[in-house]
């Protein structure tokens, strides 16, 4: 089985985003999703062609033109899903991501863990 | 609530974003319109990284530093042909790579704008015409703002000439990665993996066996021009032609 390449932080931000969109993941909902992941940042919506583009070359998500909507114009929408290599890769970066967190959290003990944790709390709410 | 960009807002993007990807670009900026400052914002921002994201796609690099070293090739041929002296001139080998240097600029954007899907020969051709069009216009911009820089009239015009018939001929041989494309949605990438022509192993292979076949040529006219005493260069330009016109007619 194919090994997936490691992700950049912002490959994460765009797969998660195909992830969490599933059949309406197209280039405008893609980049609001990343826009809210990625905040307080600004994300531009080139960025998110790039790394679409990108993922697309490495294999981690496939394409097709959806129908054409008024709403656009008459255009149609490039849809994305994830492939089964790029839902691989983003298990492998959560994973990681958990151990960078277990680590830390480790280290700088368990009140600051939990503060950490309220503040995402919060920010999730 | 905002209908959308105006006809010719829309018509203006158009303009600037390969066709490759035109129809979701607009479709998407056409979604996130709010007012036509916020529409010019956003295709300003975004254009760019379409086109470098485009240009990634679809240029391989191997069969591009071919082109640059054969559009290089036929100034450095031209300026020995014509005036060797200028050779020899502080700063001649760099200036004849600046219109080399627009020229490749050229065949990578016309690359990248090119329709998906196979072209025809004649407009396979359009890329070493468009890249000489912007060597010629970057010469005519140097004679006015800057002429130490310019490139003398005769070295210039056999340079062209020169280079028309070597990337004609390269270019037919190793054709653009958006060639390969059966449907539009398939990355350039994946085709030069699967494709024996532009694949890594495929491109050694084909670029062995292009410039054997450009040696083939220089030698065997050569060898003609010495038997027959003719010019080199007119035998060699005729069997160059000839070699374009063979992968022409293969392709057509």
């Amino acid at each position: 089985m194919a090994k997936p390449d490691s992700l950049g932080q912002f490959e994460q931000l765009v797969l998660t985003a195909i992830l969490t969109l599933r059949e309406d993941a197209y280039g405008v909902t893609i980049h609001a999703k990343v826009q809210e992941l990625a905040r307080p940042k600004a994300v531009s919506l080139g960025a998110v062609y790039v790394t679409l583009d990108r993922l697309e070359d490495k294999g981690l998500v496939a394409s097709w033109m959806s129908d054409p909507t008024p709403e656009r114009g008459g255009r149609a929408k490039r849809c994305y899903r994830l492939e089964a290599l790029g839902e691989r890769a983003l298990q492998e970066s959560a994973i990681t991501a958990k151990r960078i967190w277990d680590v830390i959290a480790e280290v700088w003990g368990k009140e600051w863990a939990r503060e950490w944790g309220k503040r995402w709390g919060k920010e999730a709410g | 609530m905002n209908s959308g960009p105006s006809k010719t807002a829309e018509a203006i993007v158009a303009v600037f974003v390969p066709p490759a990807c035109r129809e979701e670009v607009l479709g998407d900026l056409h979604e996130r319109y709010s007012s036509s400052g916020q529409y010019g914002l956003d295709a300003v921002r975004t254009i760019p990284l379409v086109i470098i994201s485009r240009i990634r796609r679809t240029a391989d690099p191997q069969v591009l530093l071919m082109q640059a070293f054969a559009w290089y090739a036929s100034f450095l041929g031209a300026a020995w042909l014509k005036d060797r002296t200028f050779l020899s001139e502080p700063w001649g080998l760099l200036r004849l790579a600046i219109p080399a240097g627009m020229a490749t600029l050229g065949l990578i954007l016309e690359d990248a704008y090119a329709k998906p899907g196979r072209r025809s020969p004649l407009k396979l051709a359009r890329g070493p015409v468009l890249g000489l069009g912007l060597a010629l216009a970057s010469q005519g911009m140097f004679r006015i703002s800057n002429p130490d820089l310019a490139l003398p009239t005769w070295i210039t015009f056999y340079g062209c000439a020169l280079s028309l018939l070597l990337l004609s001929a390269v270019w037919m041989l190793f054709p653009p990665a958006t060639d390969q494309l059966q449907g539009s949605n398939v990355p350039a990438d994946w085709l030069k993996q699967s494709s024996g022509s532009l694949g890594n192993a495929g491109t050694s292979t084909r670029a062995i066996k292009g410039v054997a076949a450009i040696v083939a040529v220089v030698i065997f006219g050569t060898w003609m021009a010495n038997r027959a005493a003719l010019p080199k260069a007119r035998i060699v330009t005729l069997l160059l032609v000839l070699l374009i016109a063979y992968q022409v007619w293969k392709r057509g």
